[in-house]
């Protein structure tokens, strides 16, 4: 059981955290050169006309006095409306729409990761210095190695230009428009953002085959990093547990091989994988933001990245914070589990 | 589409064994692949034209934005009063008006009738002048607001109407401040398209609740807006069935985003997007050897080039240090090697295809002894400097990195130290070069409007009083107050000066031409920048796309309404 101090304890220190990733990201972006106000206004425009829509948006204030209203919106996660990439749309509707994309991304990547990692690092720990074991060592190796900007495209050329399997971009077919809500009951309910899971909401089963078909590619690539890393986890956690007595007991009892493996081992040899799975889905956060670019998905990590070269303050604090506080409560969820596994963690 | 029937023979083999390998997926996922045209049974336009583009904006205001990628899509929804007719390089034509002229400093013209807005509102004089004000009059009570307009507000309009009569429903007067002779191709920018008198005044206010109608557009043109869809970063355009003009030929028009060039080039490639643009050489390879698309290409309207800022820097305002850096870098080299031939070497400010483009005047040969040679003469020893460049490639860049170096090289041969300086945003580079803070730098420009106007006074007249200029000097300070920072080389000479302005107020047409070449060749002698290109206009289709229905436009459109898929 987790105690209630060690779960109070850890919320609390979500306040440094988040403290420390709001100043920092405060401090890079004004400290960086570019002038949204110049983006906004474009290359034609005077310079009188940049200085009026400078001070439009408090960008003459003082750095002091810009960061304390930043602070102060941060506290509330409201932080306006975006200067220029989503002009006009406050920037909590711009993550709410973008995130659950790339959260379905990774989210697959996982699946992936883990329907190949787990089985692999299995049979690679079973049959230690045989050539399965090398080879697939040599793939997990290879899987950590590659990167996303090289990989996906790799992929594209040979899958979907060359063999025309896949197709080359998107999460869902360029003519496929889903509605903008779903009823239950009568009820008018909003859409959860994730396409494979809205069109089964709307019952809508080809767009749904469409949604599959897209994003088996972008998982695909995704997943491969994920199932490198859970694949030598696996390998190494079920090495260290076919070692114990206890297994060794149980072979000497008469139970066999595959058995104690599976029963025994196993499930033990799990504890430190899931660790490492749920560490990773932040990673995975990072890596879906890679794929998007390439596969054209526009989720959370495309719209940084363009949020970014806009000079679009509230929009790229905002979705930063964001990304921050989804990747703290990750953690947090996984040292919450792993306590739970281990209570020797509380101490 | 050099691609050898082996290959062809090669990969059709492989696609028949991965389409039966996939064949579970393929076959209930037929939906999401290539799409289909023509006329569908009812009569109407049927079939989706699937537009590939790298980026996806969320507001399509024509008011708010500098965007091309806004234009493509607000360029179908809405129409201007006069525009570039389609595939001519900027001849104007009818649009919303009918009839049209420029007298002194009044621009009369005669609206079309019948036209509705996609609301069903009749379109009249009052939607023009609503339009003009929303951009330009602070004492407008639906004012889109300073921190919320483009700096077209002000380029278009602002700095030239004084007064706008919209007193009869089809006839619009419109008084200017000065004679002004690019002002009817002002008309047909895509900044300047007209907008709904009834959406405009639906809003509370002017400021904040005007930037809500680039959520929902409503225009006259070939297409309605009918989704914007930030999930998937796409748009979805449906035929407006009304139209008054030519098409429109498919039923929906969708803008999709996919930022990676290769991936976009693939997506054509593979027949799930029709058409794309604004991709870098090697993408346009692929394209290029592919069996199922092709590359159109047409002269762009844009130039590509180095100035010297003469301000900053004293050695420049020698003309003869100028010309010997000309006669230093390899800009053949440029367009062939690192653009890969999409591009033309420049020889003057304005590209051709554009009145008053100098066709006497010839690009600056490489000859690095010529250029020591104006160096001793000049008496100036080979000195470092900073060249400032952005490093994300442009239409009339597209390998600034690439072109930085070779520049440095060619300079260093004959003694030069080039330091190179690059920014990895365009927005710090403008910031930076605005401020004069450069000693060279790269920049370029696409054409508004295809007026000589909109390169040679906007980008080489400093835009202050002639007398604000010292006798014997050809150069300002950028404090020079009123000073316009689109001059990145300080460059203020006289002689040029009263050429561009004389010719801004000519309406005599061949005067004006005469005016706009001495203005070539003075830039071309005088030499305030290394001028390095002309790209070409690029665009990839996909084969389903009837040829002869997609025009490349070097300005205005695309010119979607016209396009037919097989």
């Amino acid at each position: 059981m987790v105690s209630k101090r060690f779960l109070l304890k850890r919320l609390l220190l979500l306040i440094p955290v988040l403290f420390g990733v709001a100043t920092l990201v405060f401090g890079i972006l004004h400290l960086a050169p570019g002038d949204p106000a110049r983006i906004i206004v474009g290359q034609r425009a005077s310079a009188e006309q940049v200085q009026q829509v400078r001070a439009e948006l408090g960008l003459n204030d003082p750095l002091w006095v810009q960061y304390l209203r930043f602070l102060g919106d941060a506290a509330t996660f409201e932080f306006g409306e975006s200067y220029q990439i989503a002009k006009g749309t406050p920037v909590r509707d711009v993550v709410a729409t973008t995130l659950p994309v790339t959260v379905e991304l990774a989210l697959y990547g996982q699946f992936f990761g883990i329907l190949f990692g787990v089985p692999l690092g299995v049979v690679s720990a079973v049959k230690q210095d045989t050539l399965t074991d090398h080879a697939t060592r040599v793939g997990a190796l290879t899987g950590i190695s590659v990167p996303i900007y090289w990989s996906g495209p790799l992929l594209i050329l040979f899958l979907s230009t060359f063999l025309g399997l896949f197709p080359a971009s998107g999460r869902i077919g360029s003519t496929v428009f889903l509605d903008n809500s779903w009823q239950l009951f009568g009820v008018e309910l909003p859409l959860t953002g994730m396409v494979t899971v809205d069109t089964l909401l709307l019952g809508n089963v080809d767009a749904f085959v469409s949604a599959v078909h897209h994003l088996l590619l972008p998982s695909l690539v995704i997943g491969i990093y994920s199932m490198a890393l859970i694949s030598r986890m696996m390998r190494s956690s079920m090495l260290e547990v076919i070692r114990q007595d206890y297994i060794r007991t149980a072979r000497a009892k008469g139970q066999g091989a595959k058995i104690t493996v599976l029963k025994h081992g196993f499930r033990n040899a799990l504890i430190p994988v899931v660790t490492v799975i749920g560490i990773q889905f932040g990673s995975l956060l990072g890596g879906a933001v890679l794929t998007e670019t390439v596969f054209g998905i526009g989720g959370i990590g495309t719209m940084l990245v363009e949020a970014i070269g806009a000079t679009d303050y509230p929009l790229v604090q905002g979705t930063v914070l964001t990304f921050a506080l989804l990747f703290t409560l990750v953690n947090l969820g996984v040292d919450i589990t792993y306590s739970y596994l281990d209570p020797r963690i509380q101490q | 589409m050099s691609q050898d029937t082996s290959d062809t023979s090669r990969r059709d083999f492989l696609k028949a064994a991965g389409g039966a390998a996939a064949g579970a997926v393929t076959a209930t996922a037929g939906c999401t692949g290539g799409t289909t045209g023509g006329n569908g049974d009812g009569g109407g336009p049927s079939g989706t034209l699937v537009y590939a583009r790298g980026d996806h904006p969320t507001n399509y205001d024509p008011q708010q934005t500098t965007s091309g990628e806004v234009a493509k899509v607000t360029n179908q929804v809405f129409d201007p009063l006069i525009r570039f007719e389609p595939g001519t390089g900027g001849q104007l034509g009818d649009s919303l008006a009918t009839d049209y002229s420029l007298d002194g400093t009044t621009a009369t013209l005669t609206l079309r009738e019948d036209v509705t807005f996609h609301d069903g509102e009749t379109f009249t004089a009052a939607d023009a002048k609503a339009t003009i004000q929303r951009f330009t009059a602070s004492s407008y009570g639906y004012y889109l607001g300073d921190e919320n307009r483009s700096g077209y507000g002000p380029f278009t309009f602002g700095n030239w109407v004084k007064s706008i009569d919209a007193s009869s429903d089809f006839e619009l007067t419109i008084e200017l401040q000065q004679q002004y002779a690019p002002f009817l191709r002002n008309l047909a920018m895509f900044a300047a398209v007209i907008l709904s008198k009834n959406q405009i005044e639906s809003f509370s206010g002017s400021g904040d609740p005007q930037v809500k109608l680039g959520e929902e557009p409503v225009g006259t043109g070939p297409f309605e807006f009918d989704e914007l869809d930030n999930e998937n970063n796409r748009v979805r355009l449906t035929a407006n069935t009304d139209y008054w003009g030519a098409g429109p030929n498919v039923g929906e028009v969708v803008f999709k985003e996919i930022t990676e060039n290769s991936t976009r080039a693939s997506d054509v490639i593979n027949g799930d997007s029709h058409i794309t643009d604004n991709l870098d050489s090697q993408s346009f390879q692929k394209l290029q050897d592919s069996d199922s698309a092709s590359l159109l290409s047409k002269n762009g309207i844009n130039v590509g080039y180095m100035a010297f800022n003469m301000d900053r820097r004293e050695e420049f305002r020698t003309t003869a240090v100028r010309q010997a850096v000309s006669y230093a870098v390899d800009t053949e080299a440029i367009v062939n090697d690192i653009y890969q031939g999409f591009a033309a070497q420049a020889d003057q400010p304005l590209p051709p295809d554009v009145m008053g483009h100098n066709d006497e005047l010839s690009p600056y040969p490489t000859d690095k002894a010529e250029a020591q040679s104006l160096l001793e003469e000049a008496g100036v020893e080979p000195f470092e400097f900073e060249l400032a460049t952005f490093s994300n490639p442009r239409g009339y860049n597209p390998s600034p990195i690439q072109t930085a170096n070779q520049v440095k090289s060619d300079l260093e041969e004959i003694g030069f130290t080039v330091n190179i300086n690059q920014f990895s945003t365009f927005s710090s580079y403008l910031d930076y070069t605005d401020q004069g803070k450069h000693d060279a730098c790269f920049l370029g420009w696409y054409t508004d409007n295809a007026d000589p106007d909109n390169f040679l006074y906007v980008l080489l007249d400093p835009k202050v009083p002639m007398d604000a200029v010292p006798d014997g000097q050809d150069w300002v300070s950028y404090d020079t107050e009123g000073y316009s920072t689109l001059n990145a080389a300080a460059w203020a000479n006289q002689e040029y000066m009263e050429t561009v302005r004389e010719a801004q107020a000519t309406y005599d047409t061949a005067q004006r031409k005469q005016l706009y070449k001495k203005a070539n060749e003075i830039a071309h002698d005088e030499a305030p920048w290394v001028f390095l290109d002309y790209a070409r206009t690029l665009r990839g289709i996909h084969e389903s796309v009837k040829r002869d229905s997609f025009t490349v436009s070097s300005v205005g459109g695309p010119y979607l309404e016209l396009v037919e898929i097989e």
